[in-house]
């Protein structure tokens, strides 16, 4: 297996640098330019970072040792598609009308902070760094167990980062699209095929198989709608962690991955009026939640059956059993887990990269600089992150999946501020930054980094990791949406909202919003909230025995599937019906031609708002210097 | 976002090359297990995956407003012949592909060429069709 395995990633390989190759020979386009990217590469490329951010073969793992409850979350995959309904046609639109191609300018030049443009450059570099590494840690232990150590682990962390390090820096962000995007197809088509090889080689029911768990956990059922546990690390869940507010709660930190930098800057580069709309309604929502609320189950109690320690471990084992039957399925297998790794990898150092370069290099640091000189600056950046990266997936492994534990929860905190910018002209900048220092404060200390911290230095913290079996993007965002409203009540009006009101007044009169009548509004809103409910929320807790014990039949039903899969299938189908209603219906992700430019925002240091401190500091430290 | 028409041969190539690594790795995999197997429809199946990767390719052309290009023509030509010498070979040497493999990957084949024929038809018509063949017109100019 591990010739073959050699040779097919040669050929990955090779595609990402001959197309990295081709770009590179246009030398008329500027290579790390982001903008008019076809549209199949953002309609491929989202729905492959958003798998990269689920983590296949973590989410894998979690579903071979919990059963159904974990792979639940796949149904999560349509609230992920709602958040990008949501906020990605407004951002865009922002984008076109601002001429801000960014998505940190953006949110810093629209509220007039650079406090925001940093949190992005934080947020870009967490995904670049720790989470990214966590990845290829992962990637390197793989392929290094497949071939019983043939390939050692940190020389296969080194091959995969210079294959991807090369295209990135050939081609620069339009390769490193192109190569994402097209890798994103190929997984696709992967996970659909090796779901059908794995159940009928190895034997495993196509449809509702039972993953086989470890005693004490409930495979087949959802333990609860929550759990009065301290959190995991402090106090057990009865019956497995994925309650329905623990499902509901880590979709809504996969939901963060939509407000990502690379997503973000993926989105506002693509070209096409439809793309955006497609992309969440019939490729994320539809095949890539439809591959994995389906297909988990199946490679999961493959999974679950296979010898081995660890994840990895396991993993390489069920490649081995593959291998056993057809080389190239075992071979397909960790292709498969790997792809998925590489566009993460690619998409957020390559944003990482773009966004320093742009924003912190030729900004502030060189802010003469030609565009030549950016170009050099953004590959340097990139040089620095695959060798940061790389180096902390080789010899720091551990706490890099400790920091990446941060990355998906801390973007969901991005939520309100990207509200603002889209729907709601009366959150200030105060407001918007005072819920996102008090959410990521909650994030904080609700994942290891927080904990481990304050437990090591201080006192030990009564709570866990996720107390109440809630996790911390929930906790996080609950603090975060208080703080921003509160905080808005008592800073709405004056030259702020004036300034912010521009971009408002400006998507008013080029972009009109039919979100129809008060009765039509209603509508969208109530369903997606009735949808949310029943399909990840406390109402999920119905799916248990709503088809296998019915209550209207008075008595067991022979269904011979699960009825939590059941009830996964169905809201995925109507999850799949929501997005087209709100997405082509609704028009909420049809972008429609406009006119570009029309405000003008300051993508520098802002000097629309002096620097002064809070009034309340400046009266109270009057008072004082009065007596 | 600007669109730049220089970069659009790009822009579907690179997606033309995903779908067919995707569709031929799947057809690759098909194949092998089919003929390691005899299963006839599994190696049928396997033509099954490269006519699913022609027609992806046949879509991302309506998308691009465009056809085949020559170097893709001469591919396909290519790839053809060698596989119809590949059947023809393993049927006069390998008698256990002669009994198990011949008739699902000759009919595989057919069934790509019919697929070609097919896609022809409804893009030329059947003058256009004709023409592209009609080698004996060009002799006479």
């Amino acid at each position: 297996m591990m010739s073959l395995l050699i040779v097919l990633f040669g050929v990955t390989a090779a595609y990402a640098v001959y197309i990295a190759a081709l770009c590179a020979r246009r030398r008329q386009t500027p290579v790390f330019e982001a903008e008019g990217l076809p549209a199949w590469t953002f309609i491929f490329g989202s729905a492959g970072l958003v798998v990269a951010g689920l983590g296949l073969d973590a989410h894998l793992a979690l579903a071979a040792r919990y059963g159904l409850q974990a792979s639940h979350l796949a149904v999560g995959l349509v609230l992920v598609a709602l958040t990008g309904v949501l906020v990605v046609k407004r951002v865009v639109l922002a984008a076109r009308l601002t001429g801000i191609a960014s998505p940190g300018a953006l949110l810093g030049g629209y509220y007039g902070s650079v406090t925001l443009r940093i949190a992005v450059m934080v947020l870009a570099a967490l995904y670049a760094l720790p989470f990214s590494a966590a990845a290829l840690a992962g990637v390197g232990d793989l392929v290094s167990a497949a071939t019983a150590g043939a390939l050692p682990r940190a020389g296969v962390i080194a091959v995969v980062a210079v294959f991807l390090f090369l295209p990135s820096v050939l081609g620069g962000w339009r390769a490193i699209v192109y190569v994402a995007a097209g890798q994103s197809l190929i997984v696709l088509v992967l996970l659909a095929f090796l779901a059908v090889a794995v159940s009928t080689d190895l034997g495993v029911p196509l449809f509702g198989a039972a993953i086989p768990t470890a005693g004490g956990i409930l495979a087949d059922r959802i333990p609860g709608v929550f759990q009065a546990s301290a959190g995991i690390g402090k106090g057990a869940a009865i019956g497995g962690i994925w309650t329905t507010t623990g499902i509901l709660s880590s979709a809504l930190a996969l939901a963060g991955i939509v407000l990502s930098p690379a997503y973000l800057l993926l989105a506002i580069g693509t070209r096409a009026r439809t793309a955006v709309a497609f992309s969440q309604t019939w490729v994320t929502g539809g095949i890539a939640a439809g591959l994995l609320v389906v297909g988990t189950p199946i490679l999961a109690a493959a999974l679950a059956t296979a010898e081995g320690g660890g994840p990895a471990v396991a993993m390489a084992g069920l490649a081995d059993r593959l291998a056993a039957y057809e080389p190239l399925l075992g071979v397909g297998l960790i292709l498969l887990v790997v792809g998925v790794v590489q566009i993460g990898i690619a998409l957020f150092a390559g944003a990482a990269a773009r966004i320093f370069a742009h924003e912190a290099v030729a900004l502030y640091v060189l802010p003469r600089l030609s565009p030549a000189g950016e170009r050099l600056a953004t590959r340097i950046s990139l040089a620095v992150v695959f060798a940061l990266l790389a180096a902390m997936a080789v010899f720091a492994p551990l706490p890099s999946a400790i920091l990446a534990s941060l990355a998906l929860p801390l973007s969901i905190q991005l939520l309100p501020a990207l509200l603002g910018l889209c729907f709601l002209p009366w959150l200030s900048r105060s407001a918007v930054l005072a819920g996102l220092v008090v959410g990521c404060l909650m994030v904080f200390f609700t994942e290891p980094p927080g904990l481990i911290l304050f437990d090591g230095l201080f006192v030990e913290l009564p709570w866990g990791r996720w107390p109440l079996t809630v996790h911390s993007a929930a906790w996080g965002l609950a603090f975060n949406l208080a703080a921003t409203l509160l905080a808005a009540i008592f800073t709405r009006g004056g030259a702020e909202q004036d300034h912010r009101d521009r971009l408002h007044d400006a998507f008013r009169a080029a972009y009109p919003a039919d979100l129809g009548s008060g009765a039509a509004r209603g509508a969208k809103w109530s369903l997606v909230l009735l949808w949310s409910f029943l399909a990840l929320g406390p109402g999920a807790i119905l799916g248990n025995t709503f088809f296998s014990d019915p209550i209207f039949a008075g008595g067991p039903a022979q269904v011979g599937l699960p009825s939590l899969w059941v009830w996964q299938v169905l809201f995925w189908f109507v999850g799949v019906f929501l997005i087209w209603w709100l997405a082509y219906h609704g028009r909420m992700a049809v972008i429609e031609p406009g006119p570009a430019r029309r405000v003008s925002y300051e993508t520098g240091p802002p000097s629309a708002f002096q620097r002064r401190a809070p009034l309340w500091i400046e009266r109270t430290l009057a008072r004082v210097a009065r007596r | 976002m600007s669109a730049r028409p220089e970069d659009d041969p790009l822009d579907r190539h690179a997606l033309v090359v995903a779908v067919w690594l995707a569709g031929g790795f799947v057809a690759a995999t098909l194949l092998s297990i089919g003929l390691e197997r005899g299963s006839f429809v599994v190696t049928l199946a396997a033509f099954g995956a490269a006519l699913a990767a022609f027609i992806g390719h046949v879509i991302v052309n309506e998308v691009f407003q465009t056809g085949f290009t020559p170097r893709e023509l001469g591919l396909g030509l290519v790839g053809a012949v060698a596989g119809l010498v590949a059947i023809g070979l393993g049927g006069l040497v390998s008698p256990e592909f002669r009994a198990t493999g011949f008739l699902p990957a000759s009919l595989g084949l057919i069934g790509l060429a019919a697929a070609v024929i097919v896609y022809m038809l409804i893009r030329h018509g059947v003058r256009g069709a004709f023409d592209a063949f009609d080698v004996i017109r060009d002799f006479r100019r």
